[in-house]
């Protein structure tokens, strides 16, 4: 796997690489969410930054004088660790673009905006099945824009966008075959890495990215599973495994567990659906970003569509068990998990809820850990 | 025993004698069907009411009775919904004109309601037993350590218990909070597929400051989210409503709305004539709509007014001249004892920010159409914006009524309005200079934070108000 190893020093080192681009004045945008298209960034000249940290306790809790602690402690995250003053690169962003879906990353655009980050606003409206919301985010997008091209002083051409968007198109491309060498028993790749290049692919340089996951996907094709033939197949669902958040799908793999199929909300690529090179380019983000892809728990109605993809997922990756990664007091996870537990129930799938603040000391992993080997246990008492 | 403690409850939140009659027999039902024992009646009579609200005055008195009056005719909802009546809901915070213009146009062809607010302010502000009905709905997909709304909690638990039918169609607004809107959509996949739903959202995207009610493309945006929404109900259930209907209603509402501008100004009298808890029930009149109509809602107002003239007139009050008193964000009659403790400590509480309304808010709508009218309105509301605009407003509210400061907090369970309340403590004491407190708590349900719980958070809040104003 030294090619993962190569993206994430490429990733740790990502930090120095803005620096010095800001340096040559490049502009730097970080944004919050899977709305937020990667592409109108690049194609203006700026650099996109995905701001999706995690998996440590003490950022959120640096939010809690300025925000409820009941809140998500992912969102609390994005700002958590720049109010430590330990994140490099925040400080550096030339613009935050946030994207307003929910009251977590609402209140989150506001704390940035209130510690004087440079910050915009996207919202997205959850009523997704009407055309005036449908309007509503498509405007926000054109008016994005426009904030994009007076930042960086140069006009987002249809033939940079489209560029852009076939750039991006490739990444996906590439990391959605990828992804499907997982359907194979045992799989080549299990999901810690699948999530962590997932991550990685936000924060290279698409250029040297592309060969590199060419070169991933040819290895693995050839190469030998590092897992048993009788691992469980797991699916991992929720909200989002953040940045530096892989003590979850880590256990999963070292309890003798595959996580061969992911159904998360943020962090990852949306590798399934591509966006249109033809026509009227603006309009195909608006299409692919808001009414394509799969809706996130926040949407209106969601919950019935996603339990069909998740039984689609069960179907199509051979899944044995899912377990369902919710982070504390994420209300919206919480409802939808016992319709998803309920739905996994009556198809005689077994189902485990995790749920984690972001606490990973000795004493917390603990019972984490028990729990997890205890129903991979089960899961593989049940294949046998 | 059965027989007296239901009439002396009657007769104690306002029942006429010759109303008693009447209204006996439908209590008893509606308590059989809540679940409640003749134990509670009479702790809710003897000990509950008294304790906490002015049922020495007649007003208030009255204003018990029109939630009494609610309270029964929700438990009917089952028997029109048979009948044939069409049955509409709507979750808090909405804008109640458009509830209550159906009800102008086809009082007896429509039954409205925001059930979760009624059942959760007399089951726990009358009889503190609420606690049945959030259990019943823990152990039923809506687990407890979520830190989940007790209003949604109380919609769903209703439905399961049966208390109140499938509505025809439920127009929930996730204006403020997601989980009002996700819960019904809960409801419908989790137990019951036909609970109807039409949504209706608008994105908390708007940068600190911004004041939202003159960003026209935001208030066309929201007029013509209501309209789409409005419409949609009026398709689903085959009543048309005459847009005139939206602006008599909006009359309607200014005029209660004025004169409860009224009631605030005296409860800021010194001293203070009322309890905080008292005169806040009156303010659910302005966010939730009466299916038994406003009219009783609005007599009890003035009777009310009436009596607390003569009180400030005769210089009474609750407290000593000259006690502090602090504006609050929201203090609620479900869980009345935290402004009794205030109170009882010296220092009075007798606004809720939420409630009452800046100069602003008092202003004729810019627009004719009523949807602009009404989206103007909400956006001119503090709670409904960003905390940077709602800042300007909390500091409006305190200078207009002479505050001696602030106390945020008991919206824990709100993702929206309870989220930013450190960071809006922040911004009004930066810009007032004014003591401001957060308390953690929850205003709905008082397990978790138990009177002996807050009891020293709100002690000290107080000592150091008395001596600040010493």
């Amino acid at each position: 796997m030294d090619i993962l190893e190569e993206l994430a020093q490429i990733a740790r080192t990502r930090p120095e690489k803005l620096k010095k681009q800001k340096g040559k004045g490049v502009k730097i945008v970080g944004y919050v969410g899977r709305f937020v298209p990667e592409e109108l960034i690049h194609a203006s000249g700026a650099v996109p930054y995905l701001m999706c940290r995690g998996g440590e306790p003490e950022p959120p809790d640096a939010v809690i004088p300025y925000m409820l602690r009941f809140m998500s402690p992912y969102a609390r995250s994005q700002i958590g660790y720049h109010l430590l003053g330990i994140d490099p690169v925040v400080p550096m962003l030339d613009l935050i673009v946030a994207q307003c879906s929910d009251c977590h990353e609402s209140r989150l655009a506001d704390l940035l905006e209130y510690f004087k980050l440079p910050t915009v606003r996207l919202g997205v409206p959850p009523d997704w099945k009407k055309s005036l919301s449908r309007g509503y985010y498509q405007k926000r997008l054109t008016w994005l824009r426009e904030k994009l091209e007076v930042l960086t002083g140069d006009k987002i051409s249809d033939e940079k966008l489209k560029k852009s968007i076939e750039f991006i198109n490739h990444t996906r491309d590439l990391l959605s075959r990828i992804n499907l060498l997982r359907k194979k028993q045992p799989p080549p790749i299990g999901g810690y890495d699948i999530i962590r290049l997932n991550h990685y692919s936000f924060y290279c340089d698409l250029e040297k990215l592309l060969p590199k996951l060419n070169d991933l996907y040819e290895q693995l094709q050839k190469g030998k599973s590092p897992f048993s033939r009788e691992a469980p197949r797991i699916l991992l669902a929720g909200h989002v495994v953040g940045m530096g958040d892989y003590v979850v799908p880590k256990l999963i793999e070292d309890s003798g567990g595959v996580v061969v199929a992911e159904f998360l909300d943020e962090g990852m690529r949306q590798c399934a659906w591509n966006v249109k090179t033809d026509g009227d380019l603006m309009n195909n983000l608006g299409e692919t970003y808001y009414l394509l892809r799969t809706p996130p728990s926040i949407f209106q109605p969601a919950w019935e569509e996603r339990v069909k993809i998740i039984k689609k997922l069960i179907r199509d990756f051979n899944i044995d068990g899912v377990i369902w990664y919710e982070l504390s007091f994420e209300e919206i996870y919480d409802l939808e998990c016992s319709i998803i537990s309920k739905a996994m129930d009556e198809v005689n799938m077994p189902f485990l809820k995790l749920e984690s603040s972001y606490e990973y000391s000795r004493e917390a992993a603990g019972p984490l850990t028990t729990r997890v080997e205890s129903f991979i246990e089960s899961v593989k008492q049940r294949r046998s | 025993m059965a027989k007296d403690i239901n009439e002396a409850f009657l007769r104690l939140t306002g029942f006429e004698e010759n109303e008693i009659a009447e209204y006996l027999p439908q209590w008893r039902q509606a308590c059989e069907k809540l679940g409640l024992t003749e134990d509670d009646v009479k702790f809710a009579t003897e000990e509950r009411l008294p304790a906490y609200f002015a049922v020495e005055l007649e007003g208030i008195r009255k204003l018990l009775g029109c939630f009494v009056k609610e309270t029964i005719d929700l438990t009917k909802a089952n028997e029109y919904k048979e009948r044939g009546v069409k049955v509409v809901y709507g979750i808090l915070p909405a804008i109640l004109h458009y509830y209550y213009a159906l009800k102008l146009t086809a009082p007896d062809k429509v039954y409205v309601s925001f059930p979760d607010i009624f059942l959760t302010m007399v089951m726990n502000g009358f009889f503190h037993k609420l606690a049945p009905y959030l259990e019943e709905v823990e152990k039923a997909g809506i687990p407890y350590g979520c830190r989940h709304c007790a209003l949604n909690k109380t919609r769903y638990a209703a439905r399961r218990l049966g208390v109140i039918p499938p509505p025809d169609i439920s127009w929930i607004w996730g204006f403020i909070c997601d989980e009002g809107p996700k819960t019904d959509e809960f409801i419908c996949l989790y137990h019951d597929p036909e609970w109807k739903t039409y949504i209706t959202r608008l994105p908390h995207d708007q940068s600190l400051g911004t004041v939202e009610d003159e960003v026209i493309d935001r208030v066309e945006y929201l007029a013509n989210q209501m309209r789409d929404g409005f419409e949609s109900v009026q398709k689903e259930i085959g009543i048309k409503v005459p847009e005139e209907k939206i602006t008599e209603v909006i009359g309607i509402w200014q005029r209660y709305a004025a004169k409860l501008a009224e009631l605030a100004r005296l409860m800021t009298a010194d001293p203070q004539p009322l309890g905080a808890v008292s005169g806040r029930l009156f303010w659910e009149g302005l966010f939730t709509p009466f299916n038994t109509g406003m009219e009783s809602m609005e007599e009890a107002l003035d009777i009310t007014i009436r009596e607390v003239k003569q009180r400030v007139a005769g210089k009474e009050g609750l407290l000593p001249e000259g006690a502090p008193k602090l504006m609050i964000y929201s203090i609620h009659p479900t869980v009345p004892w935290i402004a009794k403790m205030f109170e009882d400590n010296g220092v009075g509480i007798p606004l809720s920010e939420f409630f009452i309304l800046t100069k602003k808010q008092l202003t004729s709508p810019t627009f004719e159409d009523p949807y602009m009218a009404a989206a103007e309105g909400w956006l001119r509301t503090s709670g409904m914006v960003n905390p940077g605009y709602q800042a300007e407003q909390i500091c409006e509210k305190l200078e207009t009524h002479k505050f001696d400061g602030m106390v945020f907090g008991l919206m824990d369970f709100d993702r929206w309005l309870g989220s930013s309340h450190r960071l809006l403590a922040r911004m009004v004491e930066e810009k007032t200079k004014l003591p401001v407190f957060y308390i953690e708590g929850d205003n709905w349900d008082d397990r978790d934070y138990s009177e002996e719980a807050l009891r020293t958070r709100i002690e000290s809040i107080c000592e150091i108000m008395k001596m600040r104003k010493a």
